[in-house]
Order: structure tokens, then sequence, then C-alpha cells
């Protein structure tokens, strides 16, 4: 080695310290002088030794005695060795860019703060925070820290880089060289240390051991540095691989894997073992209770569908006061069954083709679902009309029971009708000599062919016998009646036109008698025609009226005429004419006198302001209500013998009285045979919004016979089998499978595959699917 | 509705309904998963029509050609109308949904159904949450500025110990302890407990895969991680299994006006291996104060029944008082003193409120009170099962100020530091646990009570305050945190709840950390520290005397 220009510089001045400035200024000023070996006196100077690149590549040699201050060769350049001869103050090495230092005592707080480059061997134990945030800039050697004895508390924190070595010779605590919870946030570098410790933050270093590589670059360093502090006496002892161990910062990837118990095991291994197998409540529940997927299958759906065929009456069948399945009779066309189709109504009512095909307002067709999405309704009238050739099923022999039905019209056939089916005796007794009422002697031609009537007529008259009275029945007759049958049906009807009691009244010709003068062909009109009453039936004896030659027909009403339908359209096509509101106040030569004072005139007055029964005959017992017989929800009167149907107890459409008929045989049925009649109950009307009416051809304008009419009926709650459901299930889980009788089909849920999303409801154009909760865990 | 229908007054198209369905045909495929899993049955397949007129060439229509018509059906995915099943948001058809088809999205006008929701002259009822969205921005709003900057020691939230810990309990002035420490006299039971506490919830109210999820991470907080979290019960009773259990010390029970599963605790005590950790009275919940509860006797299944000590199939009421209390006095004396006789007065006993202007009255009774424990208060944001509409987003006092009030006259007295005061009340409900808790203790809350926050962070709830999902009254939540369907609950798997539990109360310990750090505090909560508070509002800066900054 060449020979180096020294000189000593002091810290201390005339008694005085100098400044850290000055003393700076002077360090740097002899580099500049060209002096490579500098003694320096310290007397609490900062940051001795560092910055001194204006040496260029010449070694410098800083010894430092005295007590110098804190961070001694901070920022420190390769070029400089600096040498402290005692203990050092803190801050040791901060931000050593490559200067090795050597400090030949104990160091204080934080010794190689920041150090990014060069060394810092320490001869005895340094204080707390020491290598912390260390860095290893890849351009350059790592940084290293040599501690002879012990490391304080707080070592490596953060440490991001670089090689510590603590050889815990004379710890400052022999149960610890390492101080209380090292390595907090290391990300980088190694620490070797020789001697025990008291832990060191896991999530971010692990103990490591000491690898053939490692401890070669160990023991070839710790020779230098034993050298470097004067102590290699001690290599032998301190050489020793068995007694080092190394702590690594942990990677990224391996800093979260902390050993902590898996919630699993916890569960398992913990809180099951404390609590009991199945947890919390496992003794109180006994299912399953694993954890299942959103959409699941069997028992675990939420909702499970339910092919509800037939459960709920379609609306024309609900609508029907008389009860006919019309939807049923489409199946069964649509099935190709006419012949069944058109018998069928015979089940339900003598006059399918007189009343369905041309007499009944279509009470079904009003409330067809078709009509709730203005498309036209099923036509009735023309399966109706085709009922003129129902056959007639064979009739059981009688049971000999036996029951009376007063009244031949509507609803007296219809009970007498009925019962007959039930294989009970049914006498009709009717004052005309026709059967029929009102529809055989009433209707005017103008509504319905004779022959259909005739035929209809007919067919009854071939199954029910008939007593022609000949004079009106008196109460006498009626205990007769009593005593000789099972139950008595009175379905007299109204025979008693209701007048109104204004002066000339006489003069009115009652509604009811002019429609049958009528029939009979006997009628007589003026030009100029009257009517009182502008209902159907005054819309009728309109009609009529003109029939026999009435020029000038007005219907006059006290409110807006309640007509509807045929009747009234008839009327108007005859050019009947209707006023209202008006009040009657006498009837003179000239016509009707108004309360007004007003005089319309007329030849004919004819009064349609309704008709009353005549019930003169009636036993004592039986109570009535404004002129009318009371009844019970089965038409069963205060007398349990006697029956009360038709207009006698509520005045009504034609099917409406038919339906009477049928309820109270059918419930005279019940009680004579003691069993119920009808099994399934009263059915209640399927939700319109059930059906799915978007199948069908909205534009359709009129049906092309009765097929057309069948194709377009929706079979609302009746499965029409088109299998819709079972090609719209997404699971596949829908397959029709036929009944084990062979008679009929169903269509069947596979559970297991079942995912419960209704599709199948959603997609039923006649409403049979439905999606009910599934049944309770409990 | 059927298109052709007639209208009644409640008749709704889709554009009057807060939440709507949007459906693509394009990307459906028919699966039926999004109609099996809604809750409410808000969609259904619907089977639509579709006209196409076709038109030959003009030139050809003639007598022999002519235009025609040609329907074709489809089948699509359709929201119903009807405000019985008016969808919820909750979006579950979008999580079920393999091409992303479906997704309820919300109306951009305020919604008609709420005119609608009453039917039967039934005002509208509901779980969850207050919709008012901005409801808690007094406590978001509130700032730590003091921050050491080379004052105070400063530390690092990463890097120093921290021992965050409140004292449930009865403290006593330190000569009074002594003394009485000396003459061997009681001294009033006080838990070291962490200060992010479960807030009662009642079982029953949750669904069993809840609770128990909950309780099991608690269990793992307190045995593997060693925080010592606390769960309070709700009024519902306690699982027999759990009364007999070491687990029952990281418990609190709630005794409630309906007294439900009480016979039950009873007849556990002689059994019970631990001490819970505490007893809470409660008189008020935030969500609905001053209004009860009735668990409708369908809900009451078999577990419930068994739980609550009653036969299924009841209907259980919880009257809005307790039924024998008439005076803050007699509640406060008599509650405390039998609750604290059953474990010995080695528990802890304490009431909670409804955040109310009268909290000063109950407070300064229980300063007069050696045996009350502390006091809980939950303000108006506190979520809830099943409550009036109107209960919940118009009754009840806020938080902030009501516990800031109870503190201050604390001090006034001097007790700040013996009766410990306990808040909740919409606690994290932005999200922002950590910073509401922290302010609220240093408004002087000793620590606080969540509920909607666990349900949301722990199990995924879908309720917000813009008024999704919320339907936890009628059993039929979707993640099964509420229901007491083992069809809806077992989706919920309790041992993933358990470790979410322990996800939040890590990160939000660490987020405390981050706030108390700065504060120069790791040894003790800087309950009442409110000189580190600020806000930007100068009249809730007044209110709650902290700093008004802009």
């Amino acid at each position: 080695m060449e020979r180096q220009k020294a000189i000593s510089l002091s810290g201390f001045e005339n008694g005085h310290r100098i400044e850290s400035r000055i003393l700076e200024e002077r360090i740097q000023q002899a580099i500049e002088d060209g002096y490579r070996v500098l003694e320096i006196e310290a007397f609490g100077q900062h940051g001795i030794g560092g910055r001194l690149w204006k040496a260029g590549s010449d070694r410098l040699h800083i010894k430092i005695s005295g007590a110098p201050g804190q961070r001694v060769g901070s920022l420190g350049f390769p070029n400089t060795l600096i040498e402290v001869l005692g203990p050092c103050s803190d801050d040791v090495g901060w931000l050593n860019g490559g200067a090795d230092i050597v400090v030949h005592g104990h160091a204080t707080n934080g010794v190689a703060n920041g150090m990014a480059q060069g060394k810092v061997y320490v001869a005895g134990n340094i204080g707390a925070r020491g290598m912390t945030m260390t860095k290893h800039n890849p351009r350059f050697a790592p940084p290293e820290l040599w501690v002879l004895g012990s490391a304080g508390d707080y070592f490596a924190e953060f440490m991001a880089g670089g090689i510590a070595v603590v050889c815990g010779h004379v710890p400052q605590d022999p149960a610890n060289v390492l101080g209380f919870r090292p390595c907090v946030g290391m990300v980088g570098g190694r620490i070797y240390f020789r001697g025990p410790h008291k832990g060191y933050s896991k999530g971010d270093a692990k103990l490591i051991s000491i690898a053939d590589r490692d401890w070669a670059w160990l023991a070839d360093n710790l020779e230098t540095y034993l050298a470097a502090i004067g102590r290699m006496d001690l290599y032998p002892e301190i050489a020793n691989r068995e007694q080092w161990q190394v702590l690594q910062a942990r990677g990224p990837h391996e800093k979260y894997s902390k050993p902590r118990r898996s919630i699993e095991s916890f569960h398992k291994d913990v809180w099951d073992s404390e609590l009991g197998r199945g947890g919390l409540i496992g003794d109180l529940v006994d299912f399953d209770r694993s954890q299942v997927p959103l959409i699941t299958t069997g028992f675990l759906r939420r909702y499970v569908p339910v092919w509800e065929n037939k459960k709920f009456a379609a609306p024309c069948e609900a609508s029907c006061p008389t009860g006919i399945p019309v939807h049923e009779r489409w199946r069964l066309i649509r099935e190709g069954r006419v012949d069944e189709a058109v018998d069928l109504a015979l089940a339900y009512t003598p006059f399918p083709a007189s009343v369905c095909g041309y007499l009944c307002p279509n009470l079904c067709m009003q409330g067809c679902t078709r009509q709730t999405e203005r498309m036209i309704p099923v036509d009735i009238t023309q399966l109706g009309k085709a009922s003129i050739r129902a056959k007639l099923p064979e009739l059981p022999p009688l049971t000999g029971k036996r029951i009376a039905v007063i009244g031949g019209g509507p609803s007296g056939i219809s009970a007498a009708w009925q019962l007959r089916r039930q294989g009970h005796e049914a006498i009709v007794y009717d004052m005309r000599p026709e059967l029929g009422g009102k529809i055989s002697a009433m209707i005017p031609r103008s509504r319905i062919p004779d022959e259909v009537i005739e035929a209809e007529v007919a067919r009854v008259k071939g199954v029910l016998p008939h007593v022609n009275l000949h004079q009106r029945l008196e109460k006498s007759d009626i205990e007769e009646l009593r005593e000789e049958f099972d139950f008595i049906v009175i379905a007299s009807g109204t025979q008693k036109p209701r007048v109104l009691p204004i002066p000339g009244k006489e003069k009115l010709i009652p509604a009811l008698n002019f429609l049958l003068m009528c029939k009979a062909g006997q009628a007589k009109v003026g030009k100029r025609v009257l009517i009182i009453g502008a209902g159907n039936v005054g819309c009728d004896a309109a009609a009529e009226a003109h029939r026999f030659g009435a020029e000038e027909i007005l219907l006059i009403d006290i409110q807006e005429p309640l007509s509807f339908g045929k009747e009234r359209k008839e009327a108007e096509a005859v050019g009947a004419k209707f006023r209202w509101p008006c009040f009657s106040k006498a009837v003179t030569d000239e016509g009707l006198e108004l309360t007004t004072g007003e005089i319309i005139p007329a030849d004919t007055i004819i009064i349609s302001v309704g008709d009353v029964p005549e019930l003169d005959f009636l036993p004592e017992n039986i109570e009535t209500e404004r002129g009318f017989i009371k009844v019970n929800e089965h038409y069963q009167t205060s007398d349990p013998k006697f029956f009360a149907i038709g207009d006698t107890v509520k005045l009504g459409l034609l099917t409406d009285a038919i339906g009477a008929g049928r309820k109270a045989a059918q419930r005279i049925g019940e009680i004579l045979s003691g069993k119920s009649l009808t099994p399934a109950g009263p059915r209640s009307k399927i939700d319109y919004a059930r059906v799915k009416l978007e199948y069908f051809d909205p534009r359709l304008a009129g049906f092309d016979g009765i097929e057309s009419c069948a194709s377009q009926c929706s079979s609302c709650g009746t499965c029409r089998d088109c299998g819709i459901c079972a090609t719209i299930c997404p699971e596949s889980a829908i397959s029709r499978q036929v009944l084990l009788n062979g008679n009929g089909f169903e269509m069947v849920v596979d559970p297991e595959k079942c995912i419960g999303c209704g599709f199948c409801a959603g997609a039923c154009p006649c409403g049979v699917w439905d999606l009910v909760a599934n049944e309770s865990f409990d | 509705m059927l298109s052709n229908g007639s209208i009644i007054p409640s008749s709704l198209s889709v554009k009057d309904l807060l939440w709507q369905v949007q459906w693509d045909k394009e990307k459906c495929t028919l699966c039926g998963r999004c109609c099996a899993v809604c809750p409410v049955h808000a969609i259904e397949l619907g089977v639509h029509r579709k006209r196409h007129v076709q038109i030959p060439s003009l030139a050809e229509i003639g007598p022999a050609t002519s235009s025609s018509n040609v329907y074709q059906v489809y089948h699509g995915v359709r929201q119903r109308t009807d405000p019985a099943y008016a969808c919820i948001g909750c979006a579950m058809c979008n999580l079920v949904c393999p091409n992303g088809a479906i997704i309820p999205l919300k109306s951009d006008e305020a919604d008609k159904l709420r005119f609608h929701i009453n039917r039967g002259g039934q005002p509208r009822r509901r779980g969850g949450r207050r919709n008012v969205p901005d409801s808690l921005g007094t406590l978001d709003r509130i700032k730590f500025i003091r921050i050491s900057m080379l004052t105070d020691p400063a530390l690092d939230a990463g890097r120093h110990e921290f021992e965050l810990r409140t004292l449930l309990g009865r403290v006593l002035p330190p000569e009074e302890n002594l003394k009485l420490y000396r003459e061997n006299g009681w001294i009033p039971p006080v838990r070291e407990i962490y200060p992010l506490i479960i807030g009662s919830m009642s079982f029953g109210a949750l669904s069993p895969s809840m609770w128990e999820g909950l309780q099991m991470g608690v269990g793992y907080l307190n045995e593997e991680l060693g925080m010592p979290v606390r769960m309070c019960t709700g009024e519902g009773g306690c699982p027999p299994r759990l009364l007999r259990s070491r687990f029952l010390k990281y418990t609190i029970l709630q005794i409630a006006s309906g007294y439900f599963g009480w016979d039950e605790i009873i007849h556990a005590l002689p059994e019970m291996k631990e001490d819970p950790c505490a007893i809470e009275i409660k008189y008020g919940q935030g969500a609905k104060p001053g209004d009860g509860g009735l668990l409708m006797w369908y809900k009451v299944n078999k577990l419930i029944a068994a739980i609550r000590g009653v036969p299924s199939g009841v209907s259980l009421p919880s009257p809005p008082t307790h039924q024998t209390q008439y005076s803050i006095e007699e509640s406060v004396a008599k509650m405390i003193q039998s609750m604290s006789m059953a474990w010995g007065f080695r528990v802890p006993v304490y009431p909670k409120i409804s955040g109310t202007s009268t909290a000063l009255s109950v407070l300064n009774n229980l300063t007069r009170n050696p045996y009350a424990a502390g006091l809980a208060i939950d303000g108006e944001d506190g979520g809830t099962g099943a409550a009036y509409s109107v209960s919940m987003d118009h009754m009840g006092h806020p938080i902030a100020s009501n516990i800031r009030d109870c503190y201050l006259n604390l001090a006034r007295i001097g007790k700040q530091n013996e009766v410990p005061l306990f808040a909740g009340g919409g606690v994290g409900k932005n999200g922002k646990i950590a910073a509401n808790a922290a302010a609220l203790i240093m408004l002087g809350a000793s620590g606080v009570q969540v509920g909607k926050y666990m349900m949301q962070a722990a199990a995924g709830c879908l309720g917000s305050e813009s008024d999704r999902c919320n339907i936890c009254n009628i059993g039929q939540c979707p993640k099964g945190i509420t229901s007491q369907d083992p069809r809806l609950y077992r989706r919920l798997d309790p041992e993933k709840v358990a470790e979410r539990v322990v996800d939040i109360f890590l990160a939000f310990d660490t987020e405390l950390k981050k706030i108390v750090a700065p504060l120069g505090r790791s040894t003790s909560l800087p309950i009442g520290m409110s000189d580190a508070l600020a806000i930007d509002d100068k009249a809730a800066s007044e209110r709650l005397q902290i700093k008004y900054v802009v």
C-alpha cells in the first residue's frame, strides 16, 4: 500500500465543541486537500464519515476516537472505511451507500437503518430497531450488518434486503439474542443468528435450515468480520455450524399462510366436540342440514307443480245454470266422438236443441274465456242445434218411488226428466194438452222452428207420463197428492199477469195471454200497438204484434229497458220504438195517458210488466215470500216433502228453470237413495288468468261447423292432451302415463328431475297445471 | 293481468314497479332456474303470440294471391305486476341465470307500488333496512383530524402491538373499589371484551345456519385468535346445547318483553359450565322504537318452538313494553336485580333501549343503581327482521347525538369511566364499519353493536337502503339468512359464515388500528376522545361538540 497522506482533526477547539457543520466542512476540505487517512477526535458531531465522494476511487480510512454523535457514516460511499474506536451512538450506517463501518464497541439504536450497501461491523451489542428498512439494490452487493453480541428490540422491522449476522457472543439478554418482536414487516433478506430467541413475526419471516452454501459464505465472512474487529480469537467458538440458525423473509405468496386452524377443523374438532354431533341444534332436529344448491329437486324444491285436471269448472260450465259441461262436449268432438258429444247433453237437459240451440242467451258463451281477450266465444248454438238428434240412453228400471211434478214447463220437465233418469217415477200434472210450458206455448215462431220444439217435446213425452188437468188444482187435490207420492215438485210457473192499478186497466191485454193467442194463430192487433214494459217478453210481444199486422209499435218503460239479446234485436228489427221513462196514469179510448198528461195514442195496449205465480192451491204450511215460494238451496220448501222450482221461486231464464229442476231432482234422489249424487261437489270456476289464449288465432271471425268450434275451445281446466307441458319442461321431468285401468291418462312429474320452475303451469293452454308450496319439513 | 282486462285502482304496469325485470329473449335458454329461485314468484313463464303479416310482392296481390297473417307462439319469462308479487330486486334470477339473460333494474322514477302495499288495510311491513340512503351521513362524515405528526408517540398500525379492548360492566372509582376489596365487599362484575359486538339478532329472526355460523365464528375468534368477541342472542332463547357449553361465556343473553326461551335458560342454570358474558335487557330496538313484535304461528316450527319453550304452531307476541314494569325506576330495579340474582351477581346486567330523547332519563337512573352494568342504545338506523315501514322510516333517534348527549352527561357527573355506553343502529351501513365504530367510540361509546353489517358481510344479505330485497319478515330470505325453511337456510353453510365472521373481525381490527394508531392510541380505546373528531357541518359540529372543518 502506498503511503497515505494523513491528518488529525478534532471536534474540540479552544475549549469548545465545534458544530457538526464546521467539522463536516473541515473533513471535506481535508479530502479535497488530498488527505486519505483522517483521524478524528469526535465530540458528539453528527454524521461523521459519510458523503466523501470527492476522494474518487481513492480509499479513505476514517478513524474516529472520542464520542461520535448520531449517524456515523450516514450516506456513506464505497471508498470509505470508518473505524469507531469505541462505542457508538444511534443510527450508525444510516442510509449507507457503500461504506464499511467498524464499531469497536456497542452501538445504540437504529444501527444500519435504511442501509442499502456497505457493511457495518459492531464488536458488541446493538440497541433497538437495528437493520430496519434495509434494502438490496440488485446493481450492488447486499448490505451487511455484523453484530458480535445481540440485537435490541424490534430488530429487522420492514427489512427489505441485505444480510444481518448476530453472533450471540456475550449477549445483553442471554435468553434472547434477537430482542422483542423482530422481523415485523420483513419482506426481504436474511438473518443469521446464533443463540436463543423469543419469537419473531411468523407472518413475515420463517426459520430455515442453514444450507452448505450459506454456511460456506458465513464461515468465510465471519473470519473477515472477526479480523476487522480484532477478535479472531473467537473464531473457533463462533464458527460452529450447529449453533447457527437462519431467518428468511417470507415471499409475498407465503405471507398469509400463517398456520391457523381451518374453520372446518374448528367446526369438527372444537365446536362439535364441545356441543355434540350436529352442533348447536343437533339435538333438536333430525334431518340433514348439509348445504343445498339454489336449484333443487325432489323434496328440497320450494314449489312443486300439480296437474289439477278437472279440479276447476270451465267458465262455460260454471256459467250455465243448467250446469252442462260444454267443454267436455267439445273435447268429445275433437276426439271424433260426435254422437257422444251430442248425447251427453241429455244428461243435463231435456231441451238441448231448443234451449242451447235457440232460446238461451247462452251464458256459457258469455262466460267463455275467449271473450276475455275479445275473441269470439265458441259457438254452442251449433252444437245445440245438432242436439236435435240426441238419443236417449237406456233408462233404468223403476225403483217404486213416485214423485208428482206440478207443471209441465221447462223446470217441471227437467225435474221429472232427471228423476226418471235416476229410476224414479215422475208424473207431470199440467193444465195444457201439450207438455213444454212456455217453450211450446209462448215463444214466438220467429225464434225457433216448430219442428225443433215438437221433436224435443216428443222425446220427453216418450219418457214421462203426463196427466192433463182440466181444472185448476185445489188445496184438497194437493193433500191427495201428498198422500199418494213420495215428493211433490211444484213447477207451475207464473200464470197470473201483473197489472197496473190504474183506471181503464181492464182494457189492457196481458202479454202472456197475447203471446198464447199469437202462438195459437188467433191474435188480433190494431195498427198502433203500445206495450207497457219493455223487457224481453215485451219485445217478444212486439215482434208478434208486427207479425199480426201492427204498423207502429212503441214500448215504454219506467226506466231504461232491461231487454237484451235476440228478443231485443227482433223487436228492433220490426221497427219497434222504445221510450222511457214513462209513468202510466190511465187507459183511455184514445190510448194511454201518462202522469205528465200526455196521451200516447194506441189501438192495442199490451201490458208486460211481469207475471206472478198463482199459488192458491198451496198448502198452508208452505211459506211464501212476496208471492213466490220460499226454498232452501236445494229448492226444498218449508214442507220437506215439497220442492218448488222455476218461476214459482224466482223469475229467470229457461236455463235457470232447467237447472233448478235438475238440482231439485238431484236432492230428491239423494234423499231417496240416501247417498250423495254429486261426489265431486260443486267445482269452482277456474281463474281465467290460468288459461292461455295466445295459442289461438285472435282474428278468427267465425266457426265453420262444430269441428271448427271444438278446435278453438281452450278446454279450460281440463287437460286437452297437447303435451306442451312435457315439451316446455326444461328438465324433461313430465311424462304422459296411461292409467292402470287403461282408461285415460295422466301427466306425471318426476320429482327427482323437476326443479319447481312452474314452466308447465306457465305454458299450459288449459290452466290445468299449478305451482304450489311443497310440503313442510316439520 | 289480462291484456284486455278491466283495471282496478291497484292495477299496475311494470313501469309502476320499483324493480323492473329485464329479460333478454336472445340470451334466454328457458332453463327455468330464474323462476324456480325467485323468492316471491315475481316472474313466470309467459306464452307470447307473435304476429307476422305476410305480404307477397304488392304487384302479385290480387284475387288469387293475397296478404295473410301468420301467428307464432313463443315462450318467455315475464314479470308479474300484481303488487302481491312485485319484484324485490334481489337479483337471484341473475345469480342463477347461465346466460345473464335476466336482471332486475330499479325504476327511473319513484315507484307507484308504494301507494298500493296496504291491501286489506294492512300497512306495509318489511324486514331489513330503513331505505333512507343518506340517513347515516353524520357518522360517515366524521373525520379523525388529530393525527400525531411528530407530536405524541406516532404509532404504526402494522407494527405496534395493540390491545383494543373495552370494559362491559360497572367500573367503580378506584378508591371505592379498593375499599370494597379490602372489606371483601361485592365488586360489580366487569368483562374485558372486544369493542365490536354482534348485536342482538334472535334465533328465529335469523336462520339456524346463520345463527350457528355467527356463534361459530365468535368461538373461533376467541379460542383460535384470542379476540374476546361477544355476541348477543336477541330475544329468541338460546339453544340448550350452547347454554351448557363453554361457548356460553362468549354470549350475551338477551331478555325481552316476550321472555321467550327463558324457562329453558333457567332449567339450564344448574348445568352451565360457564357464566354468560352478560345479560341484556331489551326495552327497545332502533328499527321500530316503541313497537313490539309478533312471530306468526306458521313460522313457529318445531325447532323454534323447542328453543323458545313453546308449542309449535302458536303465534308469539313480544309486546312493546314489559308487562309488569311501569317506570324507569321499577324496570331498572326489578329487572337488573332479578337477572343479577340468577347468576349470583357474577354477570353484568344492562338494559338496551331505542335511541330516544328520553335516553338521558334512563341513563341518570342507571347511574344511581349500583347493579347497572351499562347502557346500550340502538339508534334509528338499526335493522330488523320485521317492522312496519312507518316505524322503520320515521321512528327513533339518530345514534350519534344520542350517545354524545349521554356521554357528556356522564362526564358532567363524573361517571364517564364508570357506566359504559354501547352504541348501535346502522353502524357500517355504508360499509364503513371501522370508521363508524371509531367515531362512536370517540363520541363516547365504549363499544358498538352491529347486526345488519354482519348479515351483509358474513352471509351476503342482499338488502340495501334502496329497498332491495328487505323481505326478512316473510321467511323467504333467498340467501337463507332469515328463513326458518330448511329449503332456504340450507343454502347457507354455517362454516362459511364463521369464516366470514373471522375475516370481518380481522379486517375491522386492522382498520380500527389504522384509525387509532395515528391518534397515538394502542393500548386503550379512545373512548370520548372527541378532540380527534371533526365534521364539515357547522350545525352537526355544534350539536356533537366536535370541531368544525371544511
